[in-house]
């Protein structure tokens, strides 16, 4: 049981679902538009079955199956781990919905000021120099200067 | 009496204060123009050129910068300017011609009218051409219609490199072996130097440098024309059916407004009234023709009510005209 | 020609030309520096402020910003794994990972260093391939870009790693990167695929949200889990000393950087090919430059020569992709396209007329490259150091500053929320394959080259019917493809018989 909810199974598991989707888009298709969808999604398919089964009743070897990439920390424990992770991708979504709520310009000072203080419990005055620091950068660089447009965001659309 | 000059006098400071309170609009303000396509393409450069020179016209002198909203061939800025961005003639913008194209075959995604917009007119129109490299044996439409599988190269199905000679093969008898893939237009013209492809269509002035090099020579052209290339035989003309000369004409139509501008609809009319005025002088501006002569960018006012008319003409097509259109001309880049 | 070469020398320390140059070498390294701020895009910003330029003053400007760019990003790459630019992710990898190791100043010498022997071998080759530059390109049609993606796609095998479970995945990552790069319209039959109904998609993944994502996100959520600063806790190497070694590492490996200068330069000359291609087959050969499987697993965990590879060919493919831009008019990539722009509104018609008439503007061009990298090289010698310290600051002070400028750099691709969207799904996707252990270059390599292959299969299939694949060069890029791709089991059937030899 453990082994099929492990991260091993669920990558593989998503693979397959997504090759498996672009076989079924592909019916829809002409002969042309099909071609390449099919020819990369049969093998994807079939591939990533193997390493589902492989995940569940294979075994890894030691230095098998290590990838060309880094590898997460293994220094802190599982546990800690786990719960930095969770909050770490908290933050991010956390960052994305205030973009979505008041619009990046507002977002991002609004961000830098509360993750210094609340995650990184750093002192009053440097997180409200860095915070200006931000705000200077997203505002004076990319509003006023460089005039990338930044959509309102719901509150204040709703306000506007 | 007295009341008289009273109301007469109030009458006299309302009617003086509107061309004022229209002028106040822009004081102190920026225009925003939005532009359909990332920084550096036609569309963004024109926009450019305009948001440089028209400050002098408009009183308040209003500063004007430019924001890109690239995307779905300039479908996303449409929409945007239709229905999220204000009607305060505060912004306004630029997109792909063929949108009008789009709107009509009823593509998936399109969520604005084009007759609804608040139009400031065109800056260009461009006529689209068909060549063959220099060395080919072919020298007049006539002939061309006599080759086998002339192979003409194309970015794909929704730009004009791809749709004109589509047309062409579908409606007036040419035997086109259609050969689309290529990245850009200009990979097109390196195949055509290469001989891996023998013809290229698209926009005149895309294509002027490289007919100016003797790469290639021109043989059609759509009904738009431009210098140079008026004598040469039109595409409509050759249509061996009546559907097909106005299929032909549905999709020549629109780059006759090729670079249009326009401003979210329901703009107020004093307000649109400036900026009208405004983007046609900036056109006549020398500084401006001297800049876009510079550029290679050719400038070809088109009003705003000529540019409705176009828009009209395009929409106003019978359904059995629209079906014939969606099965060989895709909306694209 | 060698007095035009000179001239074009003189042309560049012209006091004007060479001011405007310092200018855009200054932009250029700030621009390469700061995620959001596209080297393309800034380009494309400058046009109208060359109307008044000369020609050599126009080129000096813009290419002098230009070819600083890729230089500048790799060291956003290296001591925050963010790509500065869509073309420096493949330092990541290596670069980044030694600056986890507390050897943020190697990497920074070797990036740098590399980088410089990249331009100067991409603008020299610029230089000396003008006589043959015509004749090149036009022999490269549709079916050689084709066998050349494939060769591409091949260097997955080189990319994932020891074992057969590995390349399993290295396989599988190609596969999805190659599917990914389907997204889109197609060009065959303009069919929408797999965009779901959203506008935002119909252009394609674009490759700066997808690379930010995949790289920067991951890094960030170790860099929290860790709680350190990104050097760690391990002790830190004189980081002054550090970048000197890096430098020297350039030279050491001199063999490796050359190679890949010349591989970034050939897939510059080769117009439809993309920018973002180089860096990785770069980095695959890298890969392959290691001795034995003990080395190869080093890759990906901090080898230099991780970073020598593509931190050569990102700067020399910029020569590279100037070759098909001045004398075709044809831009070999989307920087050139908007430098093609900038000819038109100097006048100049690219073709055969820059390699005559305007020879002395388009050896001032070389030039112009090798000065202003070899300025920037020089003057960020001396800050390398103080660089290298960024990555001693503490973690949670550093994190939200990396996210802004991910989001925001991802956000400039399209000025739109979707690319947002983009970063995080491939983000937590990115993030999962590393738990995994599925390598992200192949997936990368897949990305990139997906669209090439699949168009340039059918211009050949449609134009040449089957004929093209009896054509020569065709045939040697198939061989060329076999060997790439058996390259790790024939390294190590060749060192079991090596070994038993000795014995």
């Amino acid at each position: 049981m453990k082994a099929l909810v492990s991260s091993r199974f669920i990558l593989s598991f998503a693979a397959a679902c997504i090759a498996g989707y672009a076989l079924y888009a592909s019916l829809h298709w002409s002969f042309k538009t099909a071609l390449f969808p099919r020819v990369i999604g049969i093998p994807l398919l079939m591939l990533a079955l193997i390493e589902m089964a492989l995940s569940i009743w294979g075994v890894e070897r030691e230095r098998e199956g290590h990838a060309v990439d880094f590898e997460l920390t293994t220094t802190v424990e599982p546990a800690l781990a786990r719960k930095r992770t969770l909050v770490i991708f908290a933050w991010i979504l956390g960052f994305l919905v205030l973009i979505l709520a008041v619009g990046f310009p507002l977002a991002v000072p609004i961000f830098v000021f509360a993750y210094l203080r609340i995650a990184g419990r750093e002192p009053l005055t440097l997180s409200i120099v860095l915070t200006l620091v931000s705000w200077i950068f997203i505002e004076g660089v990319f509003d006023r200067f460089l005039h990338i447009p930044f959509p309102d965001g719901w509150i204040l659309g709703l306000w506007r | 009496m007295q009341k008289f000059r009273i109301s007469f006098f109030f009458l006299l400071v309302l009617v003086a204060s509107v061309p004022s309170h229209a002028a106040s609009v822009f004081e102190g303000k920026t225009i925003t123009v939005i532009v359909g396509y990332k920084p550096g393409g036609g569309y963004d450069r024109y926009a450019r050129l305009i948001a440089k020179h028209l400050p002098k016209y408009i009183p308040g002198k209003p500063g004007v910068i430019v924001q890109n909203m690239p995307g779905a061939s300039s479908v996303i800025a449409a929409n945007h300017l239709f229905s999220v961005a204000k009607p305060d003639g505060l912004t306004f913008g630029t997109f792909n011609n063929a949108t009008v194209v789009a709107q009509l075959i009823k593509v998936e995604g399109v969520r604005f009218d084009l007759a609804k917009f608040s139009w400031l007119g065109s800056a260009a129109s461009d006529a689209v051409i068909l060549t063959v490299r220099s060395d080919v044996p072919y020298r007049s439409a006539g002939d061309l219609r006599k080759a086998k599988q002339f192979v003409i190269g194309t970015t794909g199905p929704g730009s004009s490199t791809h749709d004109f000679p589509a047309l062409l093969k579908e409606f007036a008898g040419f035997d086109f072996k259609l050969v689309p893939g290529y990245s850009s237009s200009a990979d097109v013209m390196l195949a055509v130097e290469r001989k891996e492809v023998d013809g290229r269509a698209g926009s005149f002035d895309s294509i002027k440098p490289f007919i100016d090099r003797g790469l290639v020579r021109p043989i059609l052209r759509n009904r738009t024309t431009a210098p140079g290339i008026e004598k040469l035989p039109v595409d409509e003309d050759l249509a061996t059916s009546q559907n097909g000369k106005i299929v032909m004409a549905v999709n020549a139509v629109p780059t006759q407004i090729y670079r249009p501008f326009v401003a979210p609809p329901a703009t107020p009319k004093d307000v649109m009234k400036i900026l009208r005025d405004a983007f046609a002088n900036a056109l006549k501006d020398k500084e401006l023709l001297a800049e876009a002569e510079k550029g290679k960018m050719t400038i070809d006012y088109t009003s705003p009510e000529d540019a409705l008319k176009v828009v009209a003409e395009v929409l106003s097509q019978s359904p059995d005209i629209v079906q014939e259109l969606t099965k060989h001309i895709k909306f694209g880049d | 020609m060698l007095d035009t070469f000179i001239q074009g020398l003189f042309a560049v320390f012209q006091w004007q030309t060479f001011l405007v140059m310092l200018l855009g070498i200054f932009l250029g390294f700030w621009v390469g520096l700061l995620p959001g701020l596209g080297g393309t895009t800034t380009l494309a910003l400058m046009l109208p402020f060359i109307y008044k330029m000369s020609p050599v003053e126009a080129f000096a400007f813009l290419l002098g910003m230009h070819s600083v760019v890729s230089t500048t990003g790799d060291i956003t790459s290296v001591l925050f794994g963010i790509p500065g630019e869509g073309t420096t992710a493949a330092t990541i990898l290596d670069g980044h990972a030694m600056a986890k190791k507390g050897e943020a100043g190697r990497a920074l010498g070797a990036a740098l260093m590399s980088s410089l022997i990249g331009a100067l071998i991409g603008a020299f080759a610029l230089a000396l391939s003008i006589p043959i530059v015509r004749p090149l390109v036009l022999t490269f049609g549709a079916p050689e870009l084709f066998m050349l993606a494939v060769v591409g796609v091949a260097f997955i095998s080189s990319l994932s790693g020891e074992g057969g479970r590995a390349l399993l995945r290295g396989i599988l990552a190609g596969l999805l990167g190659l599917l990914f790069a389907l997204v889109g319209q197609d060009p065959q039959a303009g069919v929408q695929r797999f965009t779901f109904g959203q506008l935002y998609l119909w252009n394609g993944l674009d490759l700066v949200p997808v690379l930010v994502g995949l790289f920067a996100i991951p890094e960030i959520v170790d860099l929290a889990v860790r709680g350190t600063s990104i050097a760690g806790e391990l002790p830190q190497e004189n980081l002054s000393k550090g970048v000197w070694t890096g430098v020297k590492d350039t030279f050491v490996h001199l063999g490796l950087t050359v190679r890949c200068s010349l591989v970034g330069t050939f897939i510059g000359i080769m117009p439809g090919l993309g920018g973002g291609v180089a860096q990785w087959i770069a980095y695959g050969h890298a890969v392959q430059s290691a001795r034995d499987s003990e080395e190869r697993t080093g890759f990906g965990r901090g080898d230099v020569r991780g970073v020598l590879g593509p931190g050569a060919a990102n700067n020399s493919k910029e020569g590279g992709s100037l070759i098909p831009t001045i004398a075709f008019g044809v831009p070999g990539s989307s920087s050139m396209a908007i430098l093609l722009g900038a000819f038109f509104l100097q006048g100049i018609s690219p073709g055969p007329d820059m390699l005559d008439k305007h020879l002395v503007l388009t050896f001032s061009m070389v030039w112009t490259m090798v000065v202003a990298n070899i300025i920037t090289v020089a003057v960020s010698l001396f800050f390398l150091n103080y660089l290298a310290k960024l990555t001693l600051i503490r973690g949670p002070v550093l994190i939200p500053f990396v996210l802004f400028f991910s989001f925001i750099g991802a956000y400039t691709s399209n000025n739109h929320l979707g690319d947002l969207a983009v970063l995080l799904a491939f983000g937590f996707f990115g993030y999962l394959m590393i738990r995994c252990g599925w390598p992200r270059a192949p997936l990368v390599l897949g990305f990139v080259l997906g669209r090439i292959a699949e168009n340039n299969f059918y211009i050949s299939t449609i134009r040449y019917g089957s004929a093209w694949v009896g054509r020569p060069l065709v045939l040697m890029l198939i061989s060329l493809t076999v060997i790439v791709l058996f390259f790790p089991l024939i390294r190590s059937k060749w060192q079991e018989s090596t070994k038993g030899e000795t014995q």
